[in-house]
């Protein structure tokens, strides 16, 4: 029955750090341990709960659940807003304890990461990876605090070693073989398979199919041509069979960021200083990745006219903040009414090579020294030691905060 | 709700430095009303960055509340900016 699944030795980890954000607090603040923790992004009782802790969490609290909700269920639930400070500490710290396993590691988010034992040395590779997994759960204790957990899950792939570390939390270890994997997958829903949830959960259940096990039975070419309808039916069928399909990077293809309207009733001038804001710290990440951008889009939610967008397509790669923010608010002069949430991202991504900034004349160079030399004082003296006069006073609600998915800006 | 409080306070602080994973631990601060607390746990210590110069964050505890210190590395001063509500 389980010919076809991939029998060589599991050697995939995949690490996740239990309740990332809550439990670096209560590692932070001992008194808080044992406690109902959330983490917000912005101290309000409107804002959505980033993170909490499991003592809250057992208490009914979950992740997106507004805190005026949250602290009904949880009378005593510690509010504190988030510290990427602390969080990139953290992340560090595991990356580094990652690295002394092997060189193959990728970091998936702030809070979770995958070694791959495959090209590590003899040494290493010979020993138990039940072992290492228990070993590192004590690093991090040893290295940032006895209040640290993750969750520790090993496989023949990525996919299934997630899903291991997904099985018993928190602190947890597990493993997936060929041999326990229609047993482990036999316990579980196809929503708590990562990537299977709302549209693949339908274009599963509209051919029949409801659970992990029948998922799994499937023929790859059921699942490309009645499933997926594409190549990536092929690569569900080789994932469930423990074979390796995602170890690959993506380029970077946009940058952006977003901001829910700290009140309903900011003007419309107010909201442009703070999608400038917006602006400025978008350019901010371009320029740290060494990339220029052909391309703005923007969008704002409206309470009364939904959902609404616009882009623009230039002819030349531009890179500076004031270049972004003059497109942002041509597009932006379209925006409806009853604003809560704006957004802007930049796309048409390219490397910065400076020789195509410099055929466009002395204009472009000088804007290139100019934003060169804000930026080189910014990182010197602190980020937004310049900025514009226009955002002056926005930066106590438009915070940065902590990127979740990806990790190029840690 | 939120438990904490946001300070700027200069306080005295004895430190002792020596080796291990924490190599400079504050023992006990001294507040600008003259009352003394006693460091009984480090919590956690992280860098953070000001521009180029490097601050050390000390999240402790005395045993009723949690405070955090902060050292600026360039200007040897310690801070005291946080303060959370006590616990029995």
């Amino acid at each position: 029955m389980n010919s076809g699944y991939n029998n060589e030795r599991p050697l995939v980890m995949h690490i996740d750090l239990n309740s990332c954000f809550a439990t670096v607090e209560q590692q932070s603040r001992p008194m808080l341990r044992g406690r109902p923790v959330a983490v917000v992004n912005r101290r309000t009782e409107n804002t959505s709960i980033v993170t909490a802790s499991y003592e809250a969490k057992a208490m009914g609290v979950s992740v997106g659940m507004r805190v005026k909700e949250a602290v009904k269920l949880a009378p005593g639930l510690v509010t504190l807003e988030s510290d990427p400070a602390k969080y990139r500490f953290v992340y560090h710290k595991m990356m580094g304890i990652m690295k002394r396993y092997s060189p193959h590691i990728t970091m998936k988010s702030i809070d979770e990461g995958v070694i791959d034992f495959h090209q590590t040395t003899d040494d290493i590779r010979s020993r138990n990876l039940v072992d290492i997994g228990y070993e590192m759960k004590q690093r991090l204790r040893d290295e940032i605090g006895e209040a640290m957990r993750c969750n520790v899950g090993i496989s023949t792939n990525r996919f299934l070693a997630k899903t291991a570390a997904s099985l018993h939390k928190p602190d947890g270890l597990d493993v997936i073989d060929h041999e326990n994997l229609r047993a482990t997958l036999g316990r579980l829903k196809l929503t708590d398979l990562t990537g299977i949830a709302g549209r693949n959960q339908q274009r599963l259940n509209a051919v029949g199919i409801f659970t992990p096990l029948e998922f799994l039975d499937t023929d790859a070419h059921a699942l490309h041509t009645m499933v997926f309808k594409s190549i990536l039916g092929e690569q569900w069928h080789q994932r469930l069979r423990g074979f390796e399909v995602d170890d690959v990077t993506h380029d970077l293809k946009t940058v952006g960021r977003q901001y829910v309207l700290e009140t309903k009733t900011l003007s419309f001038g107010e909201i442009t200083r703070r999608l400038h804001h917006l602006c400025e710290s978008v350019g901010g990440k371009l320029r740290s990745q060494n990339n220029v951008a052909r391309g703005v889009f923007v969008y704002a939610k409206s309470n009364s006219q939904g959902y609404w967008h616009a882009r623009h397509m230039c002819d030349l790669p531009f890179f500076s903040n004031s270049a972004i923010y003059a497109q942002a608010m041509m597009l932006f002069a379209g925006a409806p009414p009853d604003i809560r949430e704006i957004g802007i991202s930049c796309y048409e991504l390219s490397d910065d090579t400076g020789d195509q900034l410099s055929l466009f004349g002395d204009q472009l160079a000088r804007e290139q020294h100019v934003t060169e030399a804000i930026d080189d004082i910014n990182k010197r003296f602190g980020d937004r030691t310049i900025h514009s006069a226009d955002t002056l006073g926005t930066g106590i609600y438009v915070k940065q905060k902590i990127p979740f998915g990806s990790t190029r800006y840690l | 709700m939120n438990d904490e409080t946001f300070l700027n306070e200069r306080v005295e602080v004895l430190a002792s430095f020596g080796d291990g994973l924490n190599p400079c631990k504050p023992i006990r601060f001294r507040r600008l009303s003259g009352r003394e607390i006693m460091v009984e746990k480090i919590g956690l210590r992280h860098p953070a960055n000001k521009g180029t110069r490097t601050i050390h964050v000390f999240d402790v505890t005395d045993g009723g509340a949690d405070y955090r210190l902060e050292f600026d590395t360039e200007r040897l001063t310690w801070h005291l900016t946080r303060e959370a509500d006590h616990y029995e």
